[in-house]
């Protein structure tokens, strides 16, 4: 089918439990396209990672028509469970709400790496080390 | 708020600890290959949007007092800029339902309707009405180059083309056309798709439609092995028109009809010629805004 691209954008939900209110609604909703049938399928296809944020790429295509494809979790999933911490600092630049070391940041850049749009290793772990550091996430060694 | 893509994660968990539904990610991108490929432009900022409950005024005008704060401690962390946070107020919608207006009951033709599966609509002496419910398969009827497919086919049907004839849809997305074909009194269809979503809308829209038991469809591509076929729909794109002409050709029986679509204007002498190398003779053309259809028979 001669699929042409309207737009494409990046919906980070709580895997298993999308619904139609915002964000997804007030995202997809002017494209029209039908969002019943993306939270069910991105439900269905993120079951088994309940608790976990898993980003949807989603393409939207000139007839409504749309398809989407599952993204590593964001960052700052992967380095709160590096620092083994619930949350990030409840204020940036208070007391450090957990530690990572820069070989934990490295590990989450080359996950990410394919994702974050960086062109090395050293701009991912960079990328990586700015979210650790607004988290509260200090970064050791 | 619009951030480099180099801030975009840590913007998106600022903005995520005061909307626990997620937030959104519009990156600037460029289309690629007849627009069927996009890839994210770095140069560009994106845009993140996160949605915080506006029923308490003091605490949404808190939450975002705070992200602001949090947000002006990024470029300290040695990332590139971003921009200022903006609000707006966005009023409750039902987001399950709002969707539905931009499907409505489409007629194209003199005689076909596309009928979304939760509307109503009695026909009227004549009309054939096709129910489909739109969705992850392209096909939804909206698009110029669907639209030009299903007008020559019932071209074909008022020309007692149709009648019986054994019809193979190649790219069959959401099976629109396979379906308009066995609604308009095509007899055998065979459709065939790439993409599983593509194999599962098909068999469920040929289901509404009653017609099961006639539109066979599997996941793959040319050859079908299934020909020859009195009529051959392929609403692809240009590229693929060109590299599947000789396939495409092969599936058709004597006097059997191609309906090549997904044609830009500015791509249709390059399929033109392709067809014509590969042995096929044009014997119609029309066109919609900036798309063509081409109809073809086998020459000589």
């Amino acid at each position: 089918m001669a699929k042409k691209i309207r737009i494409v954008l990046t919906l980070q939900l709580p895997a298993g439990k999308a619904t139609p209110a915002p964000p997804v609604g007030t995202a997809l909703g002017p494209h029209g396209i039908n969002i019943v049938e993306f939270t069910k399928s991105y439900n269905e296809k993120t079951a088994d990672k309940a608790g976990q944020v898993i980003p949807a790429q989603i393409t939207i295509f000139e007839d409504r028509s749309f398809t989407f494809i599952l993204k590593t979790p964001p960052a700052a999933d992967l380095l709160r469970k590096a620092a083994g911490v619930d949350k990030g600092a409840a204020q940036t630049g208070r007391a450090p709400a957990g530690r990572v070391t820069r070989e934990q940041v490295r590990e989450i850049a080359q996950v990410k790496l394919a994702d974050l749009n960086a062109n090395d290793i050293e701009a991912a772990m960079r990328q990586v080390e700015g979210t650790a550091r607004s988290m509260g996430i200090e970064v050791t060694g | 708020m619009t951030a480099d893509l180099e801030a975009v994660e840590a913007v998106s968990e600022i903005l995520s600890r005061f909307a626990a539904g997620g937030t959104s990610v519009e990156p600037g991108f460029e289309l690629r290959e007849e627009g069927l490929a996009a890839a994210v432009d770095p140069s560009r900022p994106a845009t993140v949007r996160a949605y915080v409950p506006a029923r308490d005024p003091v605490a949404a005008e808190a939450a975002a007092r705070q992200a602001e704060v949090a947000l002006g401690h990024l470029q300290a962390f040695g990332l590139r800029p971003i921009g200022e946070l903006r609000t707006r107020l966005v009023h409750e919608a039902d987001w399950a339902e709002a969707w539905k207006a931009h499907f409505p009951v489409l007629r194209v033709g003199r005689r076909l309707v596309i009928r979304p599966t939760w509307r109503r609509r009695r026909p009227r002496p004549g009309e054939v009405v096709l129910a489909l419910d739109p969705g992850m398969a392209f096909g939804t009827g909206l698009h110029p180059t669907t639209r030009l497919c299903l007008a020559a086919l019932e071209r074909l049907a008022d020309e007692d083309r149709l009648d019986g004839a054994r019809v193979l849809d190649v790219g069959c997305g959401s099976g629109i056309l396979a379906i308009a074909a066995g609604l308009l009194g095509a007899g055998e269809l065979v459709g065939l798709d790439t993409d599983p979503i593509a194999i599962e809308a098909t068999a469920a829209n040929a289901g509404r439609n009653g017609l099961a038991g006639r539109l066979d469809v599997a996941l793959g591509s040319l050859p079908s092995g299934r020909g020859p076929f009195g009529v051959v729909l392929a609403n692809l794109i240009a590229s693929l028109l060109v590299r599947l002409a000789p396939l495409l050709r092969a599936e058709l029986g004597p006097g059997g009809r191609l309906l090549a679509s997904g044609i830009v204007r500015d791509r249709e002498a390059e399929v033109r010629a392709a067809f014509e190398a590969a042995g096929l003779r044009l014997v119609g053309r029309e066109t919609l805004e900036d798309w063509v259809v081409l109809a073809a028979e086998p020459a000589g």
